[in-house]
């Protein structure tokens, strides 16, 4: 145990240094993810204003507060991608790994995890620029809060097991553009990315319950912006942890058959 | 002493899907596959006592990475037994990890953009080398291999070499007990093989570690290796010192010297290899050496004459050769 | 006119090589459709909660959604991969090659590649604006279609201008690879006509990056929106772009070739 908190420690401290010396690529990147939300949230402010100020229980502020939120879980969602696998396996990256003694996902996940730092700290600045432009309406308790800051790792957790799960599909076969196209579609409706899953019509609503997608994101901004009662916030961190131990559970099961498959065709 | 690496009718198969040409061929391929067998490595064994440095040889494709990567626990073996100090390397058991490390001379594992020192640390985390030790055999490395005003840069700024020692120090900051090499020094210049090629044999003597090595360079093989192993088509062709390698394949001898007269005819006396002004190449069989050399001397007004024996890449070579020419 | 026939000859040569690549056909249908999909279910959740969205109906937006996808295709197909490519080969100096062929550099650099299957996009757009336009009961008007048509052109002429400047930016600051990444966020804005945005954003869609020409506008004038003045506003604006492009362009070959000789 010790060894692993040692790791994971050393393993992250490297990543935020590393990445600290990119400030501007890292800050581009996330100019590039902004418009997404902006445009979102334009075009639901103005729908909320012609309804007479709400629609489905958002009015602009709202609208803005949720997805200035967005910006920081769609941060903490980027995780190594399921096209990585690929190039991962044939460079050799993976064999290299697999020497090690230590399983290598924990490398993907302190490596993410240390990134995260560089990208909430530099998130800051940039949601009080968006919070200047487009006056959010955000009170969030001190509970929200310390949910929030919990729901937004076990977020990057979910979505590390399920893009793993994803990308290693690559052991057995190449052609894979197509399902992780569609994976991502499903993912963009079904999570409140696209927008707050209670503007959704009420089967969607429900149909999302049942899938990793909305614990990974829609959930974590809710929770900070939504003025959700004590027992949903609870319910929502439940939900969370079942989806990261469950998808653990998956990554070691198929990563053992992939590697059983890998080692027999070849590194 | 019992063997550190003990190998037996070890087998690598691998079922790859035949392609034919033309575009009904494809289309039949959609439907039924039909597969070959490619047998990368088909049954060799040897053993490899502890502290020996073993040079494994072969041409591209005659299974060396295959039975290296065997050996390290990266591929299972189709059939035959594989026991490295003790352990089954497919298992891939930590205990084994620990002990072994697996270096290839196109790989790196070092961060790009932080200097040698961080990643070194993070090896450090992944193998848990208590700190103090850690640091006396980093020193040590960095010293031996003259790395000291290099650590802090960032490893994008080394040159290719330095980036190879670098790679080298993290593989064996957790003192492994058996090496892997695969072409550590592909690409190399011929200062800095030589670097890599002493450190390897102080590492050995050092630690006592066992050394099996691939490489292009024969300097490396003779410079580190006693004993050679070389496969061809996945088969063992030779086990044993490097010198009876010689011994045992090199059936020629190359005799150069200069002559007054270029337009003389020496086919007579053995095989012209090179013929450059004044300067003749001859190759002739072992045996008969003393008897031309003597014929030479004798017969026409030579200068210079040395004999030399065949260079060991060619050696290596004719034994390709002659053993594909036996086996087929 | 060897300019012309070299473009002809480098798009060709696109051509066949996508035909060696058939699978990716199929993926680029894949992709067209979930576009197409998500974008159709933004539009219904919106139009599920209001009637129409600043002066814009439901079926005037589904139009815009069309213009947006064929205009993307465009620039995907025949814009983008050209700078890309660049991009590339400023930043790793390879780009004595073209420089050397006797045609026009800014021509050449242009046209080298070109991704077929991208026209999917393309094809896909023109559907869904027809769709809009029966949803619409269009009367056929020769006016609103070369409005139409001159409008796509300019607005393609515009985002290539814009591209070029750009991407020419790579013969001083060399790290301008995350300028895709961006373009592709702020582009997405144009699958909303910009007048619904803050007036701060409409301008940067308008002048900064021309996502206004490129869609709105089109949208616009065969929706029957479009006046004679912003007409000849975007006219305007292409030949300036264009002579502004063209300078940078010169500018940048001669630094470079200053640079590597």
């Amino acid at each position: 145990m010790r060894r692993y908190i040692d790791f994971y420690i050393t393993s992250m401290k490297m990543a935020v240094i590393e990445q600290w010396q990119y400030p501007v690529a890292n800050y581009f990147y996330m100019i590039g993810m902004i418009a997404e939300p902006v445009i979102y949230m334009v075009v639901w402010s103005a729908v909320a204003t012609q309804q007479g100020g709400e629609v489905g229980g958002y009015t602009p502020g709202a609208f803005a507060a949720y997805y200035i939120v967005w910006t920081l879980v769609r941060s903490m969602n980027v995780v190594f991608t399921p096209y990585g696998w690929e190039w991962r396996i044939r460079q050799g990256q993976l064999s290299m790994s697999l020497m090690r003694p230590i399983h290598p996902l924990h490398n993907d996940v302190a490596f993410f995890a240390g990134w995260k730092v560089v990208v909430i700290t530099l998130w800051i600045p940039l949601a009080l620029a968006l919070s200047l432009f487009f006056k959010p309406d955000l009170h969030p308790t001190l509970l929200d809060g310390i949910v929030f800051f919990f729901a937004i790792w076990f977020a990057y957790l979910i979505r590390t097991m399920t893009l793993s799960l994803l990308g290693m599909v690559t052991f057995w076969t190449t052609r894979v553009s197509a399902l992780f196209e569609l994976y991502f579609a499903a993912e963009l409706v079904l999570s409140g990315r696209l927008v707050p899953l209670s503007l959704m019509p009420e089967w969607v609503q429900r149909l999302a319950w049942f899938f990793p997608f909305r614990w990974a994101f829609g959930y974590p901004i809710e929770a900070l912006i939504g003025n959700m009662p004590v027992r949903d916030l609870l319910i929502g961190l439940g939900m969370q942890v079942a989806w990261i131990i469950f998808g653990a559970a998956a990554v070691s099961l198929v990563w053992k058959v992939a590697i059983r498959r890998f080692s027999a065709v070849g590194g | 002493m019992t063997s550190v690496i003990s190998i037996s009718n070890l087998a690598k198969h691998y079922q790859v899907p035949e392609r034919e040409a033309g575009l009904a061929a494809a289309a039949k391929g959609l439907f039924k596959r039909t597969y070959k067998t490619v047998k990368a490595v088909d049954g060799i064994s040897f053993e490899i006592q502890p502290g020996e440095v073993v040079g494994f040889l072969g041409p591209n494709g005659a299974g060396k990475t295959t039975t290296l990567k065997m050996l390290s626990g990266l591929l299972h073996p189709t059939e035959g037994e594989l026991s490295v100090l003790g352990y089954q390397p497919a298992k891939r058991n930590h205990d084994y990890l620990r002990r072994i490390t697996l270096v290839m001379g196109n790989r790196n594992q070092l961060s790009w953009d932080l200097p040698a020192l961080d990643s070194f640390d993070l090896q450090r985390a992944i193998y848990g080398i208590p700190m103090d030790e850690f640091k006396r055999t980093r020193d040590e490395f960095i010293e031996l291999l003259d790395l000291k005003d290099l650590v802090q840069k960032p490893v994008r700024n080394l040159s290719l070499g330095e980036r190879m020692k670098m790679e080298i120090v993290g593989a064996l900051l957790h003192k492994p007990k058996i090496l892997f090499l695969d072409e550590p020094t592909l690409g190399l210049d011929v200062t800095m093989q030589k670097r890599i090629r002493s450190f390897i044999a102080e590492y050995n003597k050092r630690y006592d570690a066992t050394v099996l090595l691939t490489s292009h360079y024969m300097a490396d093989v003779e410079a580190l290796c006693k004993r050679v192993i070389v496969i061809h088509h996945g088969q063992l062709l030779f086990d044993g010192n490097l010198s009876s390698l010689k011994e045992k394949f090199s059936a020629f001898k190359t005799i150069s010297f200069d002559i007054d007269n270029p337009t003389q005819d020496f086919s007579q006396f053995g095989d012209v290899i090179a013929m450059d002004g004044l300067h003749v190449t001859l190759r002739v069989p072992k045996e008969k050496t003393s008897a031309v050399t003597t014929q030479l001397l004798s017969q026409l007004a030579v200068d210079d004459l040395t004999v030399e024996s065949t260079p060991i890449e060619d050696v290596i070579e004719s034994v390709f050769s002659v053993k594909k020419e036996a086996m087929e | 006119m060897t300019g012309i026939k070299l473009a002809f000859n480098y798009l060709r040569i696109g051509i066949m090589n996508e035909f060696q690549y058939r699978a990716n056909l199929y993926i680029q249908i894949l992709q067209t459709f979930i576009a197409l999909g998500t974008g159709l279910i933004g539009l219904n959740l919106v139009f599920a909660q209001t009637s129409q969205l600043g002066g814009w109906g439901k079926a005037d937006l589904l139009a815009v959604m069309g213009v947006f996808t064929m205009t993307g295709g465009f620039i995907r197909a025949a814009i983008q991969p050209n700078m890309e490519r660049l991009m590339e080969e400023i930043r790793e100096g390879t780009l004595d090659y073209a420089l050397t062929k006797p045609a026009d550099s800014q021509l050449l650099v242009s046209v080298r590649e070109f991704r077929l299957w991208q026209l999917v996009d393309v094809l896909t757009g023109a559907i869904v604006v027809i769709i809009a336009l029966v949803q619409l009961n269009w009367l056929m008007d020769i006016w609103s279609v070369l409005g139409f048509f001159s409008a796509l052109v300019m607005g393609g002429l515009m985002v290539y201008c814009f591209w070029l400047i750009i991407t020419s930016t790579a013969f001083w600051f060399v790290r301008v690879h995350e300028i895709a990444n961006l373009f592709e966020g702020l582009y997405a804005a144009g699958r909303w006509p910009v007048d619904i945005y803050p007036n701060w954003l409409r301008y940067g869609l308008t002048f900064l990056v021309p996502v206004a020409f490129a869609v709105t506008v089109p949208a616009s004038a065969i929706t029957g929106r479009l006046t004679f003045e912003t007409w000849l506003g975007a006219l305007a604006l292409t030949v300036t772009l264009f002579i502004i492009a063209r300078t940078i362009w010169l500018i940048g070959v001669k630094n470079y070739s200053g640079a590597s000789a």
